[in-house]
C-alpha cells in the first residue's frame, strides 16, 4: 500500500472521528437535562470526551496531509478537494486553539458539523494527485494557500461562535417585529447549510446510483490575432441535467423519473468553467436541501431555530460575542498575510504584478475591507452583540463566496482551483 | 449653543475641551455621565481629540469629517461594494484585442453588458471615483490616527496612580471589598503578585497602577502608516517613469531590444515540457498537461551603437538566467517573466547551392538568412543580385507580389543571375527557400526557361537553420515595489502588536480598609478577568473570574 492510499484511509478515519466528537459535543450539552446527573460534572466529563475525540480526528486529518504530501511529492493544496480538506483541518485547528482558551464544549456542537460539512463537500471533488501545472510550482502555494486558509478558518469559528450567539439570544417566542425579522434570517441562515447538505446528498445520491449524461458543448474562441474559431467539448454531468450547458448537444443522457431530455439551458453570461454543470449542481442542492429541510420541520413541527435554542440555555452570551470576536480578531492578520501579503509577493514573481484585479484578488480585498469594517464596528457602542454576530455571519458567507463562488461563476486566474 | 464648559476638575487640572474623563484622576467631567452607573466609555482614556473644538473653521470642518470613525467605516463599506461590482463581468484590461468595447460587451453580455459598460463599471479599478474613494479612506487613514494618537500618548504618557473612586467602580473588571490587616502590605503582596504576570507596578501609598503591553497600543497606527505608505506606493505607480510593463516575442537565437531601453535579451532556446503519461492519474492520461516553461535567457546591456539601425550595437553581458513561471530574470529593477510562447518554427537562413542544370555542376553553399540578407552573392561562376526580399509572398488582388507580414512565413527571394550560359544582363530567378511555397506558388513555371538552366537548392537539413519556437517575455519595472513591501511589513507589524497583545491596566486604592479595583483592556476581557482573578487569590482573595464582570462588558 502506498503512502497516498493509507492517506485516504485517516482521511476517512478522520471523517468518522469528527462525526463522533460531534456526537459527544451534543451529548455534553443536550445530556446536562438528563435525569440523575448533576449537570456541571456532566458536561466537564463529556466535553473532555468530546474534545478527546475530536483531537484525535484532528490528529488523523493531520496524518492524511502530510502523508499525502510524502506519498504525491507535492503539497495537497492545488486543487479544489485538496484545499477544501484543508480548509477542514485549518478549522478544526483554530477551533482547537480557541477551545484551549475558552473550554466552552458548546463551541464544538457548531464548529465540529460545520467541518464535517466542508470535509464531506471535498469529497464531491475529484480525489486524485494530479501533477502541478507550472504556474502551481512553487514555494508560495504552500505559503500563500495554507495562511489564508488557517486566516478564513478562524472567520469560521467566529461565525460558529456568532450563529450560536443568535441562536442563544433571540427569542423564538417574540412575536415583534424585530424578533420575526432576526427570526427569519437565523431560519434563513441554517436553511442555507441544509442546502449545502443537501448538495453533499444530491452528489452522494447520484454517484452511488452511476448516473451519467454527456453533453457537446460548443465554446466560441477568439485567439489573439481576432480570428474567431470554435472549440467542442465533452462535459459530463453526474447529476441529471435541469439545465445544460449553453450552446450545446446532448451526447447521451440517463433517463431520470421519465426525464429523457433537459429541462432547460444555462445562461450564456455565466462564464466560468463547466459553468452549466455547476448551475445544474446548484439547482439540485436548493432541491435536495428544501426536502431535507421540510423533513426536519415535520419532525420537529417547529422552526429549526428554536429546535436548537433551548440547548443553548446555560450559555452566557457574553462570553459567546466575545469568542466570535477573538476568533477575528486571531484570524484577520492570519488572513491578511496569507490571502494579501503572501498572495501579491506571489503574484510578483509568478506574473510580474503584485495587484491585477483578477476576481479572487478582489473578493479576497472585498473579505479584508468587510472584517477591517467590522473591527472598527466593534469600536462604536451598539455594535457589540446582535449586530457583530451577524456580521460574523455575513462575513463568513464573504468568504465561502471568495473560496467557491468566485469559481462558480466568475472566470479568471484562479479558474485552475475551479472542478 | 451651551455656554462654555468648565473643563476644571475638583482635583484641580484643567482639561480641554471635549474631555470626557479628567486626564489626571478620571473622574467623568460631564454632568449627564457623573449621575449614571453605566461603565464608563474609555476610548482613548476619555481625551478631548483634536476634531473636538468649540468654533471649527472650514478646515477644521473638513479634518472633523475625516476624523470620524463612522465615516471611516462608509468608506470601507463603499469600498467593497464598488469593488463587488467590478467584479460583475471581466474587466476591460482582460481582453488583449478588443478596441470597440461597448461592442464586445453588448454582443457578450447582451443589454446588461451595455448598460455596465456605458456606467463606466467595465474599469472600476481605473475610474476616477473608486480612486477617489482610496484617496479618501487615505484621507481618512491619516487624520483618523493624528486626531487620536497624539491626545493617547499624552494621556498614556502621564499617568496618575490614584485615581477618582468613580473612574475605579465604573470599569467593566471591578472587585469591591474588605480588607483585613496592614492595607499597605497587601497592596504591595498584590503588586508583587502581578509583576509575575509582567505588569509594570506602580504604587502610591495603597493605591496602586500596574500596566503591561502598552505597545500594543500603538499597533493600529503602525498599521495605518504601513496602509497610507502602501496607498501613496499605489498612487505613485500612475505617475510616468514609475513602471513599465512590455511584453517581447523572441524566436530561438535571437536578441532582441527592450524598447525603450538599453537593455538587449536574447533567448538562447525556449523549451516546453509535458508531464508523461505514468506521472499522471487515470483520468488525466493522453491529455497533454503542461510541467515545464523555460527560456534560456541572456540579458545584454548595449554601451555602443544602441539605436543607430547601420551599425552593430556593441553588446556587454549582464546576466543569463533561466526563465521559468515562478522564476523570472531579475537585473536591478528590470524583471523578465515567462508569458506565453509560440511553437510554430521560423526559418532563420539557408544555405543552398546552385545546380547548373546542363551540365549538372553544384556550386555553393552560399550564406542565405531570411532577414538583412548581404545584396550580392559571388558563387562560383555564378553573381547574384538580390533584388526584392519577401518575408511572407502573396499575390495581392491586382496580381502584384507583396508581403503579408515581417516574420519570415513564406520567404520568397528574387535575384538576378548572371554567369555562365545566361544573358549577358542577367536574368531574374524567384527563389522559395520553402518546399511548400514552391509548390504552392509554382517557382518553375515563373521562372519559366531559366528553371531549365539553372536551380537553386538546399541539400538536406543541415544546410537549414531555424528556431523551433519563439517565447513571449513580459518586461516590468516597478520602482514603487519596494515602497509597497516596506507598507505591507508595517501593517503587518501594526496588526501583530494590535491584535495578539493587549493593554492591560489595574487600579486599585484602599480607603479604610475598603478595596475598590478597576480594571481595563482594550481587548479579551476574558484575559483580563482572570489576570485580575489569579493576583487576587495570590493576595488570598478568591472570586470566580466571571463574578468581576460589572456588565457593559462589550468594547
Amino acid at each position: 500500500m502506498n503512502l497516498v492510499d493509507f492517506s485516504s484511509d485517516a482521511f476517512i478515519a478522520a471523517f468518522f472521528l469528527y462525526c463522533f466528537a460531534f456526537g459527544f459535543y451534543v451529548i455534553a450539552i443536550f445530556g446536562k437535562k438528563f435525569s440523575n446527573r448533576d449537570p456541571i460534572k456532566h458536561q466537564k466529563r463529556w466535553g473532555r470526551v468530546a474534545f478527546i475525540v475530536s483531537s484525535a480526528g484532528l490528529a488523523a486529518h493531520l496524518t492524511f496531509f502530510f502523508t499525502r504530501w510524502a506519498g504525491s511529492g507535492q503539497i495537497p493544496t492545488s486543487n479544489m478537494y485538496e484545499f477544501m480538506t484543508f480548509l477542514g483541518m485549518a478549522i478544526m485547528i483554530a477551533f482547537t486553539i480557541i477551545y484551549a482558551i475558552y473550554r466552552k464544549p458548546a463551541l464544538g456542537m457548531f464548529a465540529l458539523p460545520l467541518t464535517v460539512i466542508i470535509v464531506a463537500y471535498a469529497s464531491v471533488f475529484p480525489q486524485e494527485v494530479q501533477p502541478l501545472i507550472p504556474a502551481l510550482n512553487s514555494i508560495w502555494l504552500k505559503v500563500h494557500v495554507t495562511t489564508a486558509a488557517l486566516g478564513e478558518a478562524f472567520f469560521a469559528v467566529a461565525f460558529a461562535a456568532g450563529l450560536m450567539y443568535l441562536l442563544r439570544v433571540v427569542d423564538f417566542n417574540d412575536k415583534s417585529k424585530a424578533a420575526r425579522r432576526s427570526q427569519f434570517w437565523i431560519e434563513f441562515t441554517l436553511y442555507t447549510i441544509i442546502i449545502l447538505i443537501g448538495f453533499i446528498i444530491a452528489v452522494f445520491a447520484f454517484r452511488g446510483a452511476g448516473y451519467e449524461a454527456q453533453f457537446n458543448q460548443e465554446h466560441i474562441i477568439i485567439d489573439n490575432k481576432g480570428v474567431e474559431s470554435t472549440k467542442v467539448e465533452t462535459v459530463d454531468y453526474t447529476l441529471p441535467p435541469i439545465f445544460m450547458p449553453y450552446n450545446s448537444q446532448t451526447v447521451s443522457m440517463d433517463s431520470f423519473l421519465g426525464m429523457q431530455e433537459p429541462l432547460l439551458e444555462a445562461p450564456s453570461w455565466m462564464n466560468g468553467v463547466n459553468a452549466g454543470r455547476k448551475l445544474n449542481t446548484v439547482v439540485w442542492s436548493i432541491i435536495a436541501g428544501t426536502l431535507l429541510y421540510g423533513l426536519l420541520r415535520l419532525v420537529f413541527r417547529k422552526p429549526l431555530g428554536a429546535v436548537i435554542h433551548p440547548a443553548l440555555d446555560g450559555i452566557d452570551p457574553d462570553d459567546l460575542d466575545e469568542i466570535s470576536y477573538r476568533a477575528v480578531a486571531i484570524g484577520f492578520p492570519i488572513f491578511t498575510l496569507g490571502a494579501l501579503i503572501f498572495a501579491m509577493i506571489w503574484a510578483e514573481i509568478a506574473w510580474g504584478r503584485f495587484w491585477g484585479w483578477d476576481p479572487k484578488e478582489v473578493w479576497a480585498l472585498i473579505t479584508w475591507l468587510f472584517y477591517s469594517a467590522y473591527l472598527h464596528f466593534r469600536l462604536s457602542r451598539g455594535w457589540q452583540g446582535l449586530r457583530s454576530s451577524w456580521l460574523a455571519v455575513i462575513g463568513f458567507v464573504i468568504v465561502l463566496f471568495t473560496l467557491v463562488g468566485v469559481n462558480l461563476i466568475i472566470a479568471g486566474l484562479h479558474s485552475y482551483a475551479g472542478v | 449653543m451651551p455656554l462654555v464648559e468648565n473643563t476644571k476638575c475638583e482635583c484641580g487640572h484643567q482639561n480641554a475641551v471635549g474631555t470626557v474623563l479628567c486626564e489626571h484622576c478620571g473622574k467623568p467631567l460631564q454632568a449627564q455621565e457623573l449621575q449614571s452607573n453605566e461603565p464608563l466609555e474609555m476610548r482613548y482614556d476619555g481625551v478631548a481629540r483634536r476634531s473636538q473644538k468649540v468654533n471649527p473653521n472650514w478646515i477644521d470642518r473638513v479634518w472633523n469629517f475625516f476624523s470620524s470613525v463612522k465615516i471611516a467605516i462608509y468608506l470601507i463599506i463603499l469600498t467593497f461594494l464598488s469593488a463587488m461590482l467590478g467584479t460583475v463581468y471581466p474587466q476591460e484590461n482582460s481582453f488583449v484585442n478588443v478596441t470597440d468595447f461597448a461592442k464586445y460587451y453588448e454582443e457578450n453580455y447582451g443589454a446588461l453588458g451595455l448598460i455596465y459598460y456605458r456606467l463606466g463599471l467595465s474599469h472600476t479599478y481605473e475610474s476616477w471615483w473608486f480612486i477617489g474613494l482610496l484617496v479618501m479612506i487615505g484621507t481618512s487613514l491619516v487624520i483618523c490616527s493624528l486626531d487620536r494618537v497624539l491626545p493617547l500618548y499624552r494621556a498614556l504618557n502621564k499617568q496618575q496612580i490614584r485615581k477618582h473612586l468613580q473612574f475605579i467602580l465604573r470599569q467593566k473588571t471591578v472587585y469591591k471589598g474588605m480588607i483585613s490587616g496592614d492595607t499597605e502590605d497587601w497592596s504591595k503582596q498584590f503588586g508583587d503578585a502581578l509583576k509575575k504576570k509582567g505588569y509594570r507596578v506602580h504604587r502610591d501609598g495603597t493605591a496602586l497602577l500596574a500596566e503591561k503591553n502598552r505597545f500594543s497600543r500603538w499597533g493600529p497606527y503602525i498599521n495605518h502608516i504601513g496602509l497610507i505608505l502602501f496607498l501613496l506606493a499605489i498612487l505613485a505607480r500612475s505617475l510616468p517613469g514609475f513602471q513599465m510593463d512590455e511584453y517581447i516575442t523572441i524566436a530561438d537565437g535571437d536578441t532582441v531590444q527592450i524598447e525603450g531601453t538599453n537593455y538587449f535579451v536574447k533567448n538562447e532556446k525556449f523549451t516546453i515540457e509535458f508531464y508523461k503519461d505514468e506521472e499522471l492519474p487515470d483520468k488525466l492520461k493522453g491529455t497533454a498537461r503542461a510541467k515545464l516553461f523555460e527560456t534560456k535567457a541572456v540579458l545584454y546591456e548595449c554601451t555602443l551603437n544602441c539605436n543607430d539601425p547601420l551599425k552593430e550595437p556593441v553588446l556587454e553581458e549582464l546576466k543569463t538566467h533561466d526563465i521559468i513561471v515562478n522564476a523570472p530574470l531579475k537585473y536591478k529593477d528590470l524583471k523578465l517573466f515567462q508569458y506565453d510562447f509560440n511553437l510554430t518554427p521560423r526559418l532563420n537562413a539557408v544555405h543552398p547551392v546552385i545546380i547548373n542544370k546542363e551540365t549538372g555542376e553544384t556550386f555553393g553553399p552560399f550564406d542565405l538568412p531570411m532577414k538583412d540578407s548581404a545584396l550580392k552573392h559571388e558563387v562560383g561562376p555564378y553573381t547574384l543580385e538580390l533584388i526584392e526580399n519577401y518575408m511572407e509572398f502573396s499575390i495581392d488582388a491586382n496580381g502584384d507580389p507583396v508581403s503579408l507580414s515581417r516574420d519570415p512565413n513564406a520567404p520568397a527571394f528574387v535575384f538576378h543571375v548572371r554567369g555562365p550560359g545566361l544573358a549577358e544582363n542577367g536574368e531574374p530567378y524567384i527563389y522559395f527557400p520553402m518546399q511548400k511555397d514552391k509548390e504552392i506558388f509554382q517557382q518553375d513555371r515563373l521562372n519559366g526557361k531559366l528553371a531549365s538552366k539553372l536551380e537553386i537548392s538546399v541539400n538536406g537539413m543541415d544546410n537549414v537553420n531555424f528556431s523551433e519556437a519563439s517565447t513571449y517575455l513580459n518586461v516590468r519595472m516597478d520602482k514603487a515595489l519596494k515602497y509597497v513591501w516596506i507598507g505591507a511589513f508595517f501593517s503587518m507589524l501594526g496588526l501583530l502588536m494590535g491584535s495578539y497583545w493587549q493593554h492591560r491596566r489595574i487600579w486599585i486604592r484602599i480607603d479604610e480598609g475598603e478595596l475598590s479595583l478597576g480594571s481595563h483592556t482594550n481587548k479579551n476581557w476574558y484575559g483580563m478577568r482572570s489576570d485580575v482573578a489569579w493576583a487576587l487569590a495570590k493576595a488570598g482573595i478568591t472570586v470566580d473570574p466571571k463574578s468581576l464582570d460589572n456588565g457593559g462588558n462589550k468594547a
